[in-house]
């Protein structure tokens, strides 16, 4: 194969896959057109499924299944793509980096397009730096945590990261500002400008949604997004080279890669182009070892080399490459921190003494201590609930769950049939119910109580069944008792009071959305009764 | 179009050539439509009409059911003009299987968009403010199926389609209305009738809370003055009351169909109050009993005396 055309194929191939990963970010939604055909089977419960497959890049990602097998002893579903992409690293190195990865597509653009070092500082910045390591520390403490029971591979996972910062931030960011244009537009006195308002918005909500999402702490999500693709003015592709652990676990896979750098240090004039363009600092000059750990696969020194002093070739020998320069303080450091960090986040005990009441998980979470070894914090079942309930956690579920989703029953409500969350979550750590499931268990979230002092009917002030209208059980949850209560002028007034049945209710949330009496709801959703604990239950 | 600032002339100038029009188009409907009895007597009287439609043969057709009911009123041309932009407002509140009854029946609105196409409507229009998530709502009650394979357009409800409007109420005032509802040139009410735990009952009336947003769970403090108020301000060309299956307890959500009778009854009428009186003897409710049927008479919508309508009764 011609050079040039081998850096071609690994632009197009790293623009498609960047331009697929952002089409099943926008794709993660109930689709507005999506419809049950009722003339086929009129009385059949049927589940709303989504086409696409959105969870394939994590499918894809063998960090997601390595940290799930060592903490939570599963193979995720799909865990067979991971692999394939651990033997094409054993094969040819770090090329999910350099093709596929479309975090790294994102740096190895902002990079070119617009490099922010010239000449010698571009060339220095390119040279192999001890900072390198870090990525080695990050994975041996994330893989080590896993071990230990705490997986927070999904922090810096470069699937979930990108997901989570796309999804939860910079989508409806740009929905938020693309409205606030429309409204503007919409409130002008010119004539096109109003009707165009309609029109745009017709074309965006597809993408933006109708409403405009909220997520909690997302500001925070975004602002990390930021500073990483800053950091790529300090060196190029600083995440890839000195954050990722995904791109360390492939560098150490890499060893045995077939596929090697030739150099020919005869024909080398030590133009440093090589360098200058290398996405890894990878040491590609051909006086020095060539680092294939820190290889992105991208083939730049192999284009730019004047003198044809460097060639990818197939070796077919055995042999071993230049070892992974881990270093022994990220080691240590990294044991270190794996095996102390387990353990500090017990140390709020969440799990078996003193959960949030706040903390609603998902319906089809699994038990808590299961759940966080394996949930990812990728925010595919927060951007795809169609009730915006699903908000990642700040301090709810302690240290060890910070991101992990909690439903915030006054911004949405778990819809009665829906089953979408369980449906999408690339580990299992919601687990894929129907709808049937759900109801005839019950699946339970929580439970509902009252506040009689704010209750509209029962502080005398109106009558009011809200609730109890919208409560979906059948028979309902919430159940009323007509009687008489007084008002601030002593005067008798006829209500219908509402009641919990605690057997019924499976913790919803709607009452809690829907109640009139705004601020703090005068009817409240607590995770106490979810079906997925044995300890968090309120009846025999 | 914006509803709370003043006529241009420009405006009124277009409104008073589209009404020109529009008498138009109804004298041409009226002089077609003549020959059909029912209508004959009751536009000739200025009478206002109530026609039920009940399906007792084994396995009738729906679609043919409501046909037929449209047609004893003269055809849905009487309603829709050649080019009118028509909205139906069908309860689709709850994400509900059709059979649960929560919801109207998919195929008596399929049978309504195709009547009002073939009556010349430039664009059929399914238009609700649900409680549950619109999307699903859309997708379970058989909506959305419907609106595929007849071309009707479904209203996504949202923040940019509700407009602060003066509902000139005894109780409500300014509110956010589902601007859809108002700018049509015909608004059809396609409610199901059913239980609900505050009013007794949900039929017609009642639906109009499904065109209204803002913080319309408080309407609850003072319901029945709320339907009426919104009675009184949506006016609706017709009104055709799904009874084919009605919920009967556990209303208004419902949730299982041990709760569901069937009645295969449908009711046409252009007086709201009593279609939905009518619809109320088939839960043995008396009209009289039920505060918001009661308070609409009183306030002048309608009557819920069939004597003085022209009635009528269609079975198949």
């Amino acid at each position: 194969m011609k050079i040039r055309q081998l850096v071609w194929l690994r632009r197009t191939l790293q623009a498609l896959f960047l331009i697929f990963f952002l089409f099943l970010v926008i794709e993660s939604r109930l689709p507005q057109d999506v419809y049950i055909d009722y003339t086929m089977a009129f009385s059949a419960d049927q589940d709303l499924r989504l086409d696409q497959p959105v969870t394939f890049f994590f499918q894809l990602d063998p960090l997601v299944g390595v940290s799930s097998l060592l903490s939570g002893y599963r193979l995720v579903k799909g865990f067979l793509w991971g692999a394939g992409i651990l033997i094409l690293t054993i094969l040819l190195g770090r090329v999910f980096c350099g093709f596929i990865c479309p975090f790294g597509t994102i740096h190895h653009a902002i990079g070119n397009l617009n490099p922010a070092l010239k000449g010698k500082r571009m060339i220095e910045a390119n040279c192999k730096s001890a900072s390198q390591k870090v990525k080695y520390f990050v994975l041996i403490l994330l893989l080590v945590g896993a071990a230990f029971g705490l997986n927070a591979a999904g922090l810096m996972d470069p699937i979930a990261l990108l997901f989570r910062s796309i999804a939860l931030a910079v989508l409806p960011a740009l929905g938020a500002g693309l409205r606030s244009i429309f409204e503007a537009m919409a409130a002008s006195d010119i004539k096109i400008l109003n009707l165009a308002s309609y029109g745009a918005e017709v074309l965006v909500s597809p993408i933006f949604g109708y409403s405009q999402p909220a997520y909690q702490t997302a500001w925070l999500i975004g602002l990390i997004f930021l500073v990483i693709l800053f950091l790529n003015r300090i060196r190029p592709r600083f995440w890839c080279r000195t954050l990722c652990p995904l791109g360390a676990l492939l560098g150490i896979f890499s060893r045995m890669s077939i596929l090697n750098l030739e150099k020919y240090a005869e024909k080398c004039t030590s133009c440093n182009l090589c360098i200058k363009h290398c996405q890894g600092a990878a040491s590609p000059r051909p006086d020095q070892e060539w680092e294939t750990a820190e290889c992105l696969m991208c083939f730049n020194c192999f284009d730019v080399c004047p003198e044809d002093a460097l060639a990818f070739r197939f070796a077919w020998r055995p042999q071993r490459n230049h070892k992974p320069d881990i270093g022994k303080r990220a080691m240590l450091g990294g044991l270190a921190a794996g095996i102390s960090l387990p353990l500090f986040a017990r140390l709020d005990g969440r799990i078996e003494k003193v959960s949030d009441p706040r903390l609603i998980r998902p319906p089809g979470s699994l038990p808590e201590k299961d759940f966080l070894e394996i949930c990812q914090r990728c925010g595919l079942c927060m951007k795809i609930c169609p009730t915006n309930v699903i908000n990642p956690t700040l301090a709810e579920a302690g240290i060890a769950g910070f991101w992990t989703p909690r439903l915030i029953m006054t911004q949405g409500y778990c819809e009665y049939t829906c089953t979408l969350c369980g449906s999408v979550c690339p580990t299992g750590a919601i687990r894929e119910t129907t709808a049937q499931e759900k109801i005839e268990r019950p699946i339970r979230i929580g439970s509902a109580y009252l506040d009689r002092g704010r209750c509209l009917p029962w502080s005398g002030n109106a009558p009011c069944i809200v609730c109890q209208e919208v409560c979906p059980t059948s028979p309902k949850a919430i159940y009323l008792k007509e009687d008489t209560v007084m008002t601030s002028g002593a005067q008798s007034l006829n209500v219908q009071l509402p009641f919990v049945d605690l057997k019924r209710c499976v913790g919803c949330g709607i009452c809690e959305n829907k109640c009139p009496v705004r601020g703090l709801p005068a009817i409240r959703t607590i995770a106490a009764g979810e079906s997925r604990s044995l300890s968090n239950q309120i009846l025999l | 179009m914006s509803f709370d600032k003043p006529v241009t002339r420009r405006e009124s100038i277009k409104k008073l050539l589209k009404l020109w029009a529009s008498l138009g188009a109804a004298g041409g409907a009226l002089s077609l439509t003549l020959q059909t009895p029912l209508l004959a007597a009751s536009a000739s009287e200025n009478k206002k009409f109530i026609i039920e439609g009940v399906g007792h043969t084994e396995g009738y057709s729906i679609k043919t059911l409501t046909r037929m009911v449209f047609e004893s009123a003269g055809g849905a041309g009487r309603f829709v003009s050649r080019g009118d932009v028509v909205v139906i407002k069908p309860n689709l509140s709850w994400a509900r299987r059709p059979e649960m009854a929560a919801t109207t029946n998919p195929e008596v609105l399929e049978a309504v968009i195709e009547l009002c196409q073939e009556a010349g409507a430039k664009k059929v229009r399914i238009a609700d403010h649900t409680i549950h998530d619109a999307t699903r709502c859309f997708a379970l009650s058989g909506a959305a199926a419907i609106a595929k394979k007849t071309g009707a357009d479904l209203v996504h409800p949202r923040a940019s389609l509700m407009k602060k409007m003066s509902l000139k109420g005894n109780r409500l005032g300014i509110w956010p209305v589902f601007v859809p509802l108002v700018e049509a040139d015909a608004l059809i009410n396609l409610p199901v009738a059913k239980h609900h735990s505050l009013s007794t009952l949900t039929i017609g009336m009642k639906n109009w809370i499904g065109g209204v947003g803002g913080s319309r769970y408080s309407l609850h403090q003072d319901i029945n003055q709320s339907i009426v108020d919104l009675a009184n301000f949506f006016k609706p060309t017709v009104t055709l009351i799904d009874a084919i299956r009605i919920m009967t307890k556990n209303g208004p959500s419902g949730g299982s169909t041990a709760y569901v009778t069937e009645k295969n009854t449908l009711i046409l009428s252009d007086d709201p109050v009593a279609g939905d009186a009518s619809a109320a003897l088939l839960f043995n409710s008396q009209p009289q009993n039920l505060g918001f049927i009661r308070m609409a008479r009183e306030q002048g919508l309608g009557t819920f005396d069939f004597q003085t309508l022209a009635r009528q009764k269609v079975v198949l």
